[in-house]
């Protein structure tokens, strides 16, 4: 599968998805007028890339500096979705970055964590 | 002290200036959301909110502005169009006794109001545990017909980051529409 990148705009995140290095990263704002055609395209081909591994590591990393209400939703299907490969014998490693302040976003994190113990998950303070 | 030391009162109508940080009223798209959510942010680094404080009250705002683009009675753009949409509202963040208070208008028609009371009248009894709660399953849920875009979860965060039960009401306005107020205490 070939890479999948889209660059970050004042509320969508940059999306760098290198599937042939099983290297999946988020990074930036999510607050789109809808979520929902954001996210679509981002989770059909997750959901296609993941189809194709058998016992491999997948890294992923998410360094959002705040998402919406509605993004929050699309983003529990992502990882929902990388929970699903994780169980069927996949490594998946989340690197979960939050600022230093920023509880909220942690706390998303831990409670990912809490639901979907199969991934391996590593939260990162940031100053 | 230099003169950026003391903050400049913004234009305001009188007696709301001294509490005011924020307030926008008139039509509300995406693009117009990025640019003032810029200017919520700014003037939130200027105030004395500590950086969980800021984050609340922009998260707020986000939502209640979104809200209005997706739900406003008033649009501009068609009623059938989902992307790109124009919908007249207003929203303000001013500051007393310590608190800040988020509030935001805009009318919808009775229909839309009768959907709206069982969304919010819950979370007005809940205690903060019972809201993170109901966050969580709703999240949880993929009961995505609850209303496409997605409100019930919006409602859900301003109350989670809301340090007092959210107020809300309807009053009448024109054209036969209610004027929906929602406000938000942190």
């Amino acid at each position: 599968m070939e890479k999948f990148y889209l660059a970050a705009t004042s509320n969508t995140p940059e999306v760098d998805f290198d599937f042939p290095q099983r290297r999946l990263s988020l990074k930036g704002e999510s607050y789109p007028e809808s979520a929902a055609a954001f996210y679509g395209d981002i989770l059909t081909k997750t959901a296609e890339f993941l189809q194709t591994l058998d016992q491999e590591k997948i890294d992923v990393s998410v360094q959002l500096l705040y998402f919406n209400s509605s993004s929050t939703k699309m983003l529990f299907s992502f990882f929902e979705m990388l929970y699903q490969a994780a169980e069927a014998g996949n490594a998946v490693i989340l690197d979960w970055y939050h600022d230093v302040d920023d509880e909220t976003i942690l706390e998303f994190g831990l409670e990912l964590a809490e639901d979907f113990p199969s991934i391996e998950f590593h939260a990162h303070a940031v100053e | 002290m230099t003169e950026h030391d003391t903050p400049i009162a913004p234009p305001c109508f009188p007696g709301l200036a001294e509490n005011l940080i924020f307030f926008y009223a008139g039509y509300f798209s995406q693009n117009i959301i990025n640019a003032i959510g810029d200017a919520v942010r700014l003037r939130m680094e200027q105030s004395e909110a500590s950086s969980s404080v800021r984050r609340k009250i922009f998260s707020t705002f986000i939502e209640m502005a979104q809200n209005i683009v997706h739900y406003s009675s008033d649009a501009l753009t068609p009623p059938d169009q989902a992307t790109l949409e124009m919908r007249a509202g207003s929203v303000m963040v001013t500051h007393a006794d310590g608190r800040f208070y988020i509030l935001c208008a805009n009318p919808v028609d009775a229909e839309f109001a009768e959907q709206l009371k069982p969304l919010l009248d819950p979370l007005r009894v809940m205690t903060t545990e019972q809201i993170k709660n109901a966050y969580r399953q709703t999240l949880r849920s993929s009961d995505s017909s609850e209303n496409s875009k997605g409100s019930g979860l919006g409602f859900l965060t301003i109350a989670k980051d809301s340090s007092a039960p959210l107020e809300y009401g309807f009053t009448p306005a024109a054209h036969g529409m209610l004027m929906f107020t929602l406000k938000a205490t942190i």
